[in-house]
């Protein structure tokens, strides 16, 4: 006896993570043996006496338990017992165990990608010294743009900012070693370096100097990846000569890794100084406060509060707007949060993040709810076994401790899945380039905080399902739970916190399908709407003239007119036009109209404001925009002829209050009489989901451009059209580097990325909250149906019929169904007024998206019940009774 | 058996203390002596003697080092720390005040009230 308990202490010390657990037992089986030493003394045979000694000494394991936590430190050592006993439990039901982690790792991860990017675009401040000073100077009102002179004076008159700047994006055809390169980049003002505060990485930034009046530098910055890619990093790269646009700069020194300037979406490649625009743009607006094109950021000075910037904000723009009551009438301006172009497409990424971010808690929620009820459902099952726990002196505490610890496991593994799916995701975000010609980059990198997020979310989710069989557990009564067998289901229980779970996990998972459906409805109309122009079978090609050191007034004669010629004979040619820009690629003219009668022309005076373009004869044709009265521009229409006009019918509406309006005049802000010599359709021009906005088409050979949209219609195929047109541009001017050529469609694709990217998050959640709901129901459906198969057997046996089975079996589930998806619906319907600022047209109230969610739920009910319903018609009252 | 006391919550503590300031035990020697010294008087479950055993190490009470007892087993053997000699004067001197008050409530007559 005393070698086999030897035998088992020493096993214990070897097994047995803890020598404190081995001292305990020899401890205790010590004191036994005393107890039985003395009982031996008194007569007791030893067998006997050892026995009783057990009895006597009460519940070791209860004790031990007692007394390891009395000890210290023995809740990691019963933690880990209790982990130990988790993955033992997920090994002997794996199928529970993978749904679970599948559920959460996708219930995480959709949280933790969207945290992401939330915290990419608006949590994370600009990378940059003192980020919390820099903001964003724009109008109340309106777009985000500001005139030169306005930035001018706002620099000269406050005193609350240390430094002020305007920039301009801008595409250059940057020549260095002899190649010409299309390169994005920034035209700044001369505080800019101070705004931004960084060190140049190389060489210097630019100064207050360089932009001290046209011509002053020549200087040029490189950013840093452009340093890399396009000057393989050279280490003396600066004093280099390079040419932007045909104009010399020397490279005088280089950003550093890292700096992305103002704007979290886009990069430049080369910074140059704002007062040599005229010579890059082909027009000189530094003195125009009619030509806002600029952004404009500031750095506050230490200690001044936002308050006080609005309020000497306000005193300025006062002052200006009268001084110049034509143009600056309305000027009101604020500062806002930086990163977005302020809150111009900040305010509307913020909604719809908030949004998102509302619907990955919510279907997180729906996670938690669904799995809460799975592990409800499966501690019902383990009645019998915690029963019996309970019975031979284990706490409750130690029980739930349990329960809560294999809830923190499974959300722990589905973290770390979470973490690792939104790693790639984000990365790939990062990585993408949206289609756009723009420079853009998402400033999405995943960050080592972003496992803190995934985590601080495991844990709750796995407190928030892991609580919930907490009643249970505690209700539970050992005598009773060993004599029922744990099949204690009585037929008319009370509603269970587990079918409140269901119904608001299917209210939940509808509010995502709804969502999900109407901007699907929404990217399906944007997808098929009439934009006023027909962008299949056209190509499109852009480029400036400028960049090839051609003026405004000489590119028609010199260059585009030759250009229409020679395409408009290429084989297969349908029709050919070219414009200073076309609609919906975010940059046409805006200006003011005013009425024939009108002679004051300040801003208040005019009509409205209308879109406007420059047009070659045969755009219109080439563009596919019908043209329903009167003629079309022509190349006789010149700066000598009287100004005309085509304008949609919006603008016809609005100014004559008829669509017969050929003929007609309006005037311009500069006084001029223009006269309308066509209508054409209303079409998009800004973004899709606008209102119809009034535009005008005017000769381009009446005003002259240097930009150039060239619209090809053909129905050849495409490669072989892009060379030819191609080779009529390289043909006629070598120099000019060519931005974009390919199909319009292709070029579009921008406008429709807002509602593509809220289609494919929405859909995703809508797919997830669907896949969640089938879960939920089939998991409670076909635990009722389990928990009650004895009894409905019974009934069949006594001759029910299968219509009350399945009314006495799953009529509650019914209700839940049917009461979850109306609250769900009715939610969603709510919920989506904040989709259509995003999606075109997005509305709830469509008969379509209704009938769809609504078809869509009885068919994910009917889907998820049918299982557990074909279960009790075709169960065997015989077989069932005597299984069980 | 029948005759004997439950133990109230909080007292095993200072029983533990009081026996083993009487010298060393081992933990079946402590439920021995208490039972000694009690006049047998208090019903204590073997087991939970050790809860209260940890506890009061783990306060630094008492000490705990292996030795062999005198049945000749291996045993852990306990004895008082000074922080330990004072807590159990301490909790002594609180207990006869205790006892003083609940016995003289208990014990008052109506004409004294």
């Amino acid at each position: 006896m005393r070698f086999l308990d030897t035998l088992r202490f020493r096993i214990a010390t070897l097994f047995h993570r803890s020598r404190m657990n081995a001292e305990m037992e020899e401890e205790l089986r010590s004191h036994i043996q005393h107890r039985a030493d003395d009982l031996e003394r008194s007569g007791v045979p030893r067998a006997q006496a050892e026995r009783r000694a057990r009895i006597e000494f009460g519940g070791v394991v209860r004790y031990k338990e007692e007394a390891r936590e009395a000890a210290g430190g023995a809740l990691i050592e019963s933690l880990l017992q209790d982990l130990r006993f988790a993955l033992r439990q997920m090994r002997r039901s794996p199928g529970f165990a993978v749904t679970a982690v599948l559920i959460l790792t996708l219930g995480i991860a959709a949280n933790v990608i969207v945290f992401g990017v939330v915290q990419g675009l608006v949590l994370r401040q600009l990378d940059l010294p003192h980020a919390d000073r820099v903001m964003t100077l724009q109008p109340k009102e309106g777009g985000p743009f500001l005139s030169y002179p306005e930035v001018r004076d706002v620099r000269d008159q406050n005193s609350v900012f240390s430094a002020i700047a305007a920039f301009e994006v801008q595409d250059f055809g940057l020549e260095a070693n002899g190649v010409t390169r299309p390169v994005w980049g920034c035209e700044v003002s001369g505080q800019y370096s101070e705004v931004v505060g960084i060190k140049p990485f190389l060489g210097r930034l630019l100064q207050r100097s360089d932009d001290d009046h046209p011509g002053a530098s020549d200087a040029a910055v490189l950013s840093w990846s452009a340093w890399n890619s396009d000057f393989g990093a050279d280490p003396n790269i600066v004093g280099k000569a390079v040419r932007i646009d045909k104009h010399p700069y020397t490279i005088v020194g280089v950003t550093p890794e890292g700096f992305y300037g103002t704007e979290k979406i886009g990069v430049s490649d080369i910074c140059v100084p704002m007062a040599n625009e005229a010579s890059l743009d082909g027009v000189n607006w530094l003195d125009s406060r009619n030509y806002r094109n600029l952004f404009a950021v500031v750095r506050l000075k230490d200690g001044v509060t936002l308050p006080q910037v609005q309020a000497e904000l306000d005193t300025i723009s006062g002052r200006i707007a009268r001084q110049y009551p034509k143009e600056e009438e309305s000027l009101a301006l604020k500062v806002a949060r930086p990163g977005l172009i302020g809150d111009f497409i900040g305010g509307p990424v913020r909604g719809f993040l908030a949004g998102v971010m509302a619907l990955a808690g919510i279907v997180l929620l729906a996670a938690c709810a669904n799995i809460g009820s799975l592990f409800a459902a499966r501690t019902a099952d383990r009645t019998r076994e915690i029963a019996i726990r309970i019975a031979i002196g284990s706490s409750r505490w130690r029980i739930l401790r349990q329960i809560v610890v294999e809830a923190l496991v499974i959300s722990t593994i589905g973290g770390a899945c979470a973490c690792g799916l939104a790693w790639m995701a984000l990365t790939g975000l990062a990585g993408w380039q949206p289609p756009s010609r723009f420079n853009f980059k998402f400033q999405v990198l995943p960050e080592p905080s972003l496992i803190l997020i995934a985590f601080l979310i495991s844990v709750l989710a796995g407190v928030l399902f892991g609580v919930m069989p907490l009643r249970q557990i505690f209700n539970t009564d050992p005598n009773d739970a060993i004599k029922g067998g744990g099949s204690q289901f009585s037929a008319g229980r009370r509603w269970a916190l587990r079918d409140v779970l269901l119904a608001a996990q299917i209210a939940l998972c509808c509010v995502t399908v709804t969502a999900a459906f109407v901007s699907l409805r929404g990217l399906g109309k944007a997808l098929t709407m009439d934009l006023g122009f027909n962008p299949k079978d056209a190509l499109r090609a852009t480029f400036d003239l400028n960049q090839a050191g051609y003026t405004a007034d000489a590119a028609t004669d010199h260059f585009q007119r030759q250009m229409l010629e020679r395409v408009s004979q290429i084989p297969g040619v349908e029709a050919a036009g070219y414009a200073n820009t076309t609609p919906l690629a975010f940059d046409a003219g805006v200006a003011a109209v005013f009425s024939e009668q009108t002679a004051d022309f300040r801003h208040s005076n005019s009509a409205f404001d209308t879109y406007y373009y420059d047009v070659s004869p045969g755009y219109l044709t080439a563009a596919g925009t019908p043209l329903l009265e009167g003629r079309d521009v022509s190349f006789s229409d010149t700066a000598k002829t009287p100004p005309v006009a085509i304008v949609n019918q919006e603008f016809a509406r609005r100014l004559f209050h008829s669509e017969h309006a050929v003929g007609r005049y309006f005037k311009n802000r500069s006084g001029a009489s223009i006269q309308v010599v066509g209508i054409m359709v209303d079409g998009k021009h800004f973004t899709l989901s606008e209102d119809p906005q009034a535009a005008a088409f005017f000769p381009i050979s009446q005003k002259g451009d240097t930009k150039t949209a060239l619209i090809v219609r053909t129905q050849r195929d495409t490669a072989d059209m892009v060379a030819a047109i191609r080779k009529v541009v390289s043909d006629l001017d070598r120099a000019i580097p060519i931005r974009e050529l390919g199909p319009w469609n292709n070029q579009l694709a921008l406008n429709l990325f807002p509602s593509q990217v809220a289609t494919v998050a929405l859909g995703l959640f809508g797919a997830f909250g669907l896949l969640l709901s089938i879960a939920g129901t089939f998991g409670l459906a076909s635990y009722t149906v389990s928990k009650r198969l004895r009894e409905l057997s019974i009934r069949v046996a006594l001759g029910a019929q299968a219509k009350q089975i399945l009314s006495a079996a799953l009529g509650r589930m019914l209700i839940l169904l049917g009461t979850g998806s109306v609250i769900g619906i009715v939610l969603g319907a709510a919920a989506t007024r904040l989709l259509s600022v995003i999606v075109y047209q997005a509305s709830a109230h469509d008969p379509f998206v209704l009938g769809a969610v609504a078809l869509t739920t009885v068919l994910t009910g009917s889907l998820s019940v049918a299982g557990p319903v074909s279960r009790v018609v075709h169960a065997d009252p015989a077989t069932l009774l005597r299984e069980q | 058996m029948a005759d004997q006391a439950q133990l109230l919550p909080g007292t095993l503590d200072l029983l533990i203390l009081r026996a083993v300031s009487l010298g060393p035990l081992h933990g079946y020697g402590i439920l021995l002596r208490i039972g000694q010294i009690s006049g047998n008087a208090l019903l204590i479950e073997q087991g939970a003697l050790y809860p209260g055993l940890f506890r009061l190490v783990r306060q630094g009470l008492l000490k705990a080092t292996w030795g062999t007892s005198e049945n000749n087993r291996r045993a852990k053997f306990y004895e008082l720390t000074a922080a330990g000699r004072k807590r159990l004067r301490v909790e002594t001197d609180n207990w006869n005040r205790l006892a003083v008050a609940i016995g003289a409530a208990l014990t008052a007559k109506p004409e004294e009230v």
